[in-house]
């Protein structure tokens, strides 16, 4: 008995959150709507500006402080979508924070089967503002640990030269170059959405070889040249590991552009090339392999 | 079993057996419980695992007739038969002792291998995840020296290296190996944690050049003592992730048996050092940088040395890093800002307040407003990290001031929350006491945050490094901030 009032309970709970969920879905896309905009606006400012203060309705102004809110919400989505590099301004919470908390927030999009991902984020500041130098450097950032980001940012945003304000010591190579937020993003990014890539690749390689989420189970008498696993070996997906059912086990590494470097399979009697040649075929590119793999099965 | 034992470099094997009665044996598996002592007992009857740790058993062309009467334990037939007996024994109820004197005295008399030594010490850690202390260091690369460069020439860490280090287990060990001294055996296993993405190596180091049997018999004194002296590290590789957690090294003796601090010190720093060397190449040098984050909590450690995003933004900087908002730019759906009310995960209660509004006195209403406001503040300045409930503690924070003394307030700040809590900016660089602060605790930024909440620390004002942000556990703070630190950020 309890448990049934339980369950109905979180059934109605589940769909108060759906509803509030469509509520604030249907209230957007009215605000949004030109019609709505063209009603809410111009009578609204001039009846403001005719009328009195009692009159206007506190409501209104309400509605109108969010579809403003809504328009600059747009229009940052539409940036977003076809940017892809955003900026944005936050401040640090920290009171001790350099540069009075001033922080330069970038947000890198990523899209992955056709869905947008949660960005990532670096936050830069400028704690060489003591110096007279505006420099920027990274101060937090969303960007996972397989993502060189250090050596990017030692590349395109060395510190500033010397003189030193005893701050960690710089080699003499890198503090002469100028830094260049353009590059340093636009080569993060690539870094990132190749990473992705890479992710996807292999994805789709497990997916052409049948060996998907739901994977089909082997059957009693696999066959000899049937693939038994596909995952990526290393952190940074340049690597993948391919198992076959009956023992043998290769690595094939990509390249940054999806080119496949090199595949070595190792069989019982060591290096087994004839697996190589069957399962790369022509191909050329990763991709191209997983075509294959599709078209074979 | 070989008669002789010869000095050698290899690594002691795992189907070495120890003798049932040394006191190491009894150590191991005396930490476990019941329950535990159990499952593994049923892990080493798996039949993956029976090769090394195979059950003594009742031989059926037995030459020698041993199972007398007295034999309390006597031997089963088959691993089958043992397996359901130790099910059976998972059903009941019973002391530890028994099971324990079974494996000791009955299944295993002939010796428990190290490889089942092995696994009943990392059931032991699966069991209490925070008995071992971790430090976390970064692999760094290495510049390849310059064909011209002086032999002794300090490597040069190469900061614009683009390549991410990459690691091979058992590769790794090979030269691990190779790095260790000839005059201590090590025997090592690899282990997948059952839960965390992590991959643990059980390093145990024995003193003794031998690696047969009769280097770790307890028969003669000085191999006890040996094994008295013999120490176990563990290191994790988490994945995806270019850091190492390294764990103190433990002594199967007692601590007064002559082990000092200053040993178990050298021996880990021994490993620090093997460790680059182990998984470096041939023009492809790298090196372990420490990141100042020691604790015992390994949640916390994947958490901020692990392969999420979370590594660099901790604090309120985590809101950047959490996965679970959904921030697509296709979503017209207005966001809510982060701190307000309807974004609360735990929504205060409204009827409750309201009706008991009308009773209050405009100061409780203050009071009431100004707890409010100190919530939000700490959900601003913790994001949704530091809660006493999120498994992610760490028990100990070491912080130096380097701060001069501010004027106006006298504080000493002796280990008290607020000692930190000064301006200054006070250019004269005049007294600077030299303050520690340790923060001690299950959970030291839940404290500070639930302080916070509370409204006794001034969340507005208070440094960031206080709200856990920067990710280490011990550090010196310079105008506020902490300085010199390698965990976040570059």
């Amino acid at each position: 008995m309890a448990s049934n009032l339980e369950d109905e309970i979180e059934r109605l709970q589940v769909r108060v959150s759906t509803l509030k969920k469509q509520l604030h879905i249907q209230t957007s896309t009215l605000i949004a709507s030109p019609s709505t905009q063209a009603l809410l606006a111009p009578p609204l400012k001039a009846r403001t500006l005719l009328t009195l203060p009692e009159d206007s309705n506190p409501f209104h102004e309400k509605l109108l402080d969010q579809s403003v809110a809504q328009d600059a919400h747009k229009q940052q989505c539409l940036y977003r979508t076809c940017a892809a590099i955003t900026t944005f301004r936050v401040q640090d919470p920290d009171p001790h924070a350099v540069d009075a908390g001033a922080v330069l927030g970038i947000r890198i999009e990523v899209v992955s089967r056709a869905k947008f991902l949660r960005p990532y984020y670096v936050l830069l500041n400028r704690p060489y503002a003591d110096a007279g130098s505006r420099y920027l450097r990274v101060h937090r950032h969303t960007v996972p640990p397989c993502i060189p980001l250090d050596g990017l940012a030692a590349r395109h945003l060395p510190p500033p030269p010397p003189p030193r304000s005893g701050d960690d010591g710089e080699s003499e190579g890198s503090s002469r170059k100028k830094q260049d937020l353009a590059r340093f993003v636009r080569s993060l990014r690539r870094e990132i959405v190749r990473y992705h890539h890479r992710l996807g690749v292999v994805a789709d390689l497990r997916k052409a070889a049948g060996l998907g989420r739901n994977k089909k189970p082997v059957g009693d008498d696999p066959q000899p040249g049937q693939l038994a696993d596909i995952s990526s070996a290393d952190s940074e997906a340049k690597q993948i590991s391919i198992e076959w059912t009956d023992g043998r086990v290769g690595r094939l590494v990509m390249g940054n552009d999806g080119e496949v470097v090199q595949l070595v399979a190792l069989g019982d009697k060591g290096r087994d090339r004839e697996a190589v040649r069957d399962l790369l075929g022509e191909a050329v590119r990763v991709d191209e392999l997983a075509r294959r793999l599709a078209a074979v099965d | 079993m070989a008669r002789i034992s010869i000095p050698t470099t290899a690594r002691l094997s795992s189907s070495l057996h120890v003798n049932p009665s040394n006191p190491a044996v009894a150590k191991i598996l005396g930490r476990l419980s019941r329950a535990s002592l159990i499952s593994i007992a049923l892990d080493w009857l798996d039949e993956r695992n029976l090769p090394l740790a195979a059950p003594y058993l009742r031989r059926e062309d037995t030459e020698e007739e041993d199972d007398d009467e007295e034999d309390f334990y006597p031997p089963a037939d088959s691993p089958a038969a043992l397996q359901e007996l130790y099910t059976e024994l998972q059903g009941r109820k019973g002391s530890k002792k028994d099971v324990l004197d079974r494996i000791t005295q009955g299944d295993w008399r002939h010796g428990l291998s190290l490889y089942q030594l092995a696994m009943a010490d990392l059931q032991h850690l699966y069991d209490h995840p925070t008995s071992q202390t971790w430090s976390a260091y970064r692999i760094v690369p290495l510049k390849t020296p310059p064909r011209d460069a002086e032999e002794d020439a300090p490597p040069v860490v190469d900061k614009e290296s683009l390549t991410v280090p990459r690691f091979h287990p058992s590769t790794f060990l090979n030269t691990l190996q190779a790095q260790v001294l000839p005059d201590v055996k090590a025997h090592y296993n690899f282990d997948r944690h059952k839960e965390l993405p992590l991959l643990l190596l059980r390093i145990f180091i024995l003193d003794s050049p031998y690696n047969t049997s009769l280097g770790i018999a307890t028969s003669n004194t000085p191999a006890a003592a040996n094994f008295d002296m013999s120490r176990t590290v563990y290191i994790a590789f988490p994945d995806a992730s270019p850091h190492i957690f390294i764990s103190k090294p433990q002594t199967l003796g007692s601590p007064a048996a002559g082990v000092g601090g200053g040993e178990v010190k050298s021996l880990r720093n021994l490993i620090v050092e093997g460790i680059p060397k182990a998984l470096s190449r041939p023009r492809h040098r790298i090196t372990l940088n420490s990141t100042s984050l020691t604790t015992k909590n390994l949640v916390e450690m994947l958490d901020k040395r692990g392969a999420k995003r979370t590594n660099s933004a901790g604090g309120g900087w985590s809101i950047y890093a959490d996965e679970k908002i959904k921030d697509s730019p296709l979503d017209t759906v207005l966001p809510t800002p982060p701190l307000s009310e309807r974004d609360e995960e735990v929504p205060i209660p409204e009827d409750e307040p309201a009706s008991r509004k009308r009773a209050l006195s405009p100061g409780s209403q203050r009071e009431e407003r100004t707890a409010k406001r100190a919530r939000l503040v700490a959900r601003a300045r913790f994001g949704k990290t530091a809660r006493p409930d999120d498994g992610k503690g760490i028990e100990r924070v070491d912080v130096v001031i380097e701060d001069p003394f501010p004027q106006d307030t006298g504080e000493d700040g002796m280990a008290e929350d607020e000692g930190p809590d000064q301006p200054a900016q006070k250019e004269t660089g005049g007294w600077r006491p030299n303050v520690r602060l340790t923060f001690h605790g299950t959970h030291v930024f839940a404290g500070i945050r639930q302080l916070v909440e509370g409204g006794i620390i001034d969340g507005e004002r208070m440094p960031g490094w206080m709200t856990g942000e920067e990710g280490i556990t011990v550090g010196a703070v310079r105008n506020g901030r902490i300085r010199g630190h390698k965990g976040s950020g570059v």
